[in-house]
């Protein structure tokens, strides 16, 4: 029925190295950059434990890293990829430059999500002798859980857009599919399905991010 | 309780420096209700969050229940602070957590047990009149409803002072006097020393023992609050006590005084029982004087009656004098006024 030669099984795997790249990068990614978030939102001027000169050496990093266009950044760190990942080309190795790509923006959401936090919200904490590690995590937390699901859907998507890049370079996936049987064949069932799948991908997390922070929120 | 002693408070400001306190001295006693008014910019919050160290004096000295804030270590600064507890006029609740939870919240910080929280928390929901809101979100209640979850908050870790910062600017006239009998009832029921920001006189006139009048970062009145009303010194504090009690002569009345050739009146100002002596019968029966009441106030400052009266009195200058005098020895302040 389809002029196409890619098989159900290829295409299947291809989605199940997508979920792997992304959740991957997706878990560490968000630990890193929770915890930088975190730190720039308290070392900021007013912050909590304000320390400006780690405020403004981490927002530089930051930014420059924020920069670099993916496509480019996975190409600039090929070194480092091959000493962490012990290989440049394939699924795992893509993941380096994900979590890389992701960390920093990750922490911007993050930063945002917590600074929608009102300031009365962390005045009141004070006031009731709270240490900063209380601060963030019986107050400034639970306040921003439903904008940090949020966050984490958009981080998301990101990632799934970036990693069908990495596709390019080796690192399979649905992205790879597209490059190499949709672009590089002219098969345009593989371009077509594989938009589709993103399309579905992508759909689910936002319902998904959208539903959950809802119920959190509880506004 | 609380002392300030030679506060300054300097805020940096891009390149310019505003000086928010300059030089504020205040003392407050165990069990007082101090209220501290002003217009906005005068200070007062500045000075409420000096007192639980949300701001640090520029200079000066912060010395809450015997203990020198400015030299504690952050630690000992946390426990001196569970002492404190405070509400603010946007409540500062977390909308996140139920009812329940936002008042456990300085137990948890505590790590006191389950059952420990559980049985305070339900004593101070029933205290506040809401035992039934327990697993509610703040979201759910009214604003007088939130500030009562606040109040139930800041009492938690049992603490000996209270600081409100515009506790019921946010609220309408109806659920502010409920707020401020609850308070009265902290007051009373625990023993806690209450320290009250407001820009309303009908706050100070229904709560406070004591007032302080600020303006532009100082202290420019103090005392009790019975005072303040009878006889305010300052311009301003006269301004705030004008809110809630009319006591200046209308220029209508006035102008009608000036066409029947009356220059000046005797005005009185009675507190308490004193207020409600029979001074008009007296000073006419006994002094066979012409009185006549020209302008009169009342009003009711915690269960005291503040009187003042202005009388136009006609007689024998010898009779006025002596009935002047007999209203002095019966505790009337007493004091002639042009029109």
């Amino acid at each position: 029925m389809f002029d196409t030669s890619i098989t159900l099984d290829q295409f299947i795997e291809a989605i199940g190295d997508t979920l792997y790249m992304v959740g991957m990068s997706l878990l560490i990614g968000t630990i890193f950059g929770s915890i930088l978030g975190i730190v720039i939102v308290f070392t900021r001027r007013g912050g909590i434990l304000a320390f400006p000169m780690v405020y403004s050496t981490l927002n530089v990093i930051i930014n420059i890293i924020r920069s670099v266009p993916f496509i480019i950044l996975m190409v600039s760190i090929t070194p480092f990829t091959r000493v962490i990942a012990g290989t440049s080309i394939g699924t795992n190795a893509a993941i380096v430059p994900l979590i890389i790509f992701i960390t920093p923006f990750i922490a911007r959401l993050v930063e945002n999500s917590l600074l929608e936090v009102g300031s009365g919200i962390v005045e009141a904490a004070e006031s009731m002798g709270a240490t900063p590690l209380q601060i963030i995590w019986h107050f400034i937390l639970p306040e921003a859980f439903g904008s940090l699901i949020l966050s984490l859907a958009t981080a998301t998507i990101s990632l799934i857009g970036a990693s069908a890049m990495a596709g390019a370079v080796g690192g399979g996936g649905v992205g790879d599919i597209a490059i190499l049987y949709g672009y590089h064949r002219y098969d345009s069932f593989a371009i077509i399905s594989t938009i589709i799948v993103l399309i579905i991908f992508v759909q689910f997390i936002q319902s998904a991010g959208n539903h959950l922070a809802r119920l959190v929120r509880r506004r | 309780m609380i002392e300030l002693k030679g506060i300054h408070k300097v805020y940096q400001k891009k390149n310019t420096e505003v000086q928010a306190l300059k030089g504020v001295d205040l003392s407050i006693d165990k069990g007082d209700i101090f209220g501290v008014i002003g217009y906005s910019g005068a200070g007062k919050s500045t000075l409420v969050r000096l007192v639980n160290y949300l701001e640090r004096p520029s200079q000066g000295q912060v010395i809450v229940d015997g203990a020198y804030l400015g030299n504690q270590s952050p630690h000992a600064l946390r426990q001196i602070k569970k002492q404190i507890g405070m509400i603010f006029q946007h409540f500062n609740l977390l909308e996140s957590k139920t009812i329940f939870k936002n008042v456990a919240m300085p137990l948890i910080l505590a790590k006191k047990s389950k059952q420990e929280i559980r049985s305070r928390v339900l004593e101070l929901l029933q205290f506040v009149g809401l035992e039934d809101k327990a697993s509610n979100y703040p979201s759910e209640l009214s604003g007088g409803q939130k500030q009562r979850v606040g109040i139930a908050r800041a009492l938690a870790s049992n603490p000996k002072i209270l600081l409100c910062d515009e506790a019921t600017s946010a609220l309408d006239p109806q659920t502010t006097q409920s707020i401020l009998s609850l308070l009265q009832r902290v007051n009373k029921k625990y023993g806690i020393t209450i320290m009250i920001i407001t820009h309303e006189m009908s706050v100070i006139q229904k709560i406070c023992n004591k007032v302080a009048v600020m303006e532009e970062g100082r202290v420019i009145e103090e005392g009790s609050v019975l005072d303040v009303f009878g006889h305010p010194e300052h311009e301003t504090s006269h301004k705030f006590v004008q809110t809630v009690m009319n006591t200046d002569i209308p220029s209508r009345i006035k102008e009608q005084l000036r066409q029947q050739g009356t220059h000046s009146l005797t005005k009185l100002e009675m507190v308490g029982e004193h207020a409600t002596q029979p001074i008009l019968s007296t000073l006419i029966q006994r002094f066979d004087l012409k009185v006549s009441a020209v302008f009169t106030n009342m009003i009711d400052i915690q269960n005291t009656t503040l009187a003042i009266w202005y009388l136009d009195i006609q007689g024998d200058t010898r009779n006025k004098e002596r009935a002047l005098s007999y209203l002095k020895q019966n505790d009337v302040l007493v004091k002639e006024v042009t029109v």
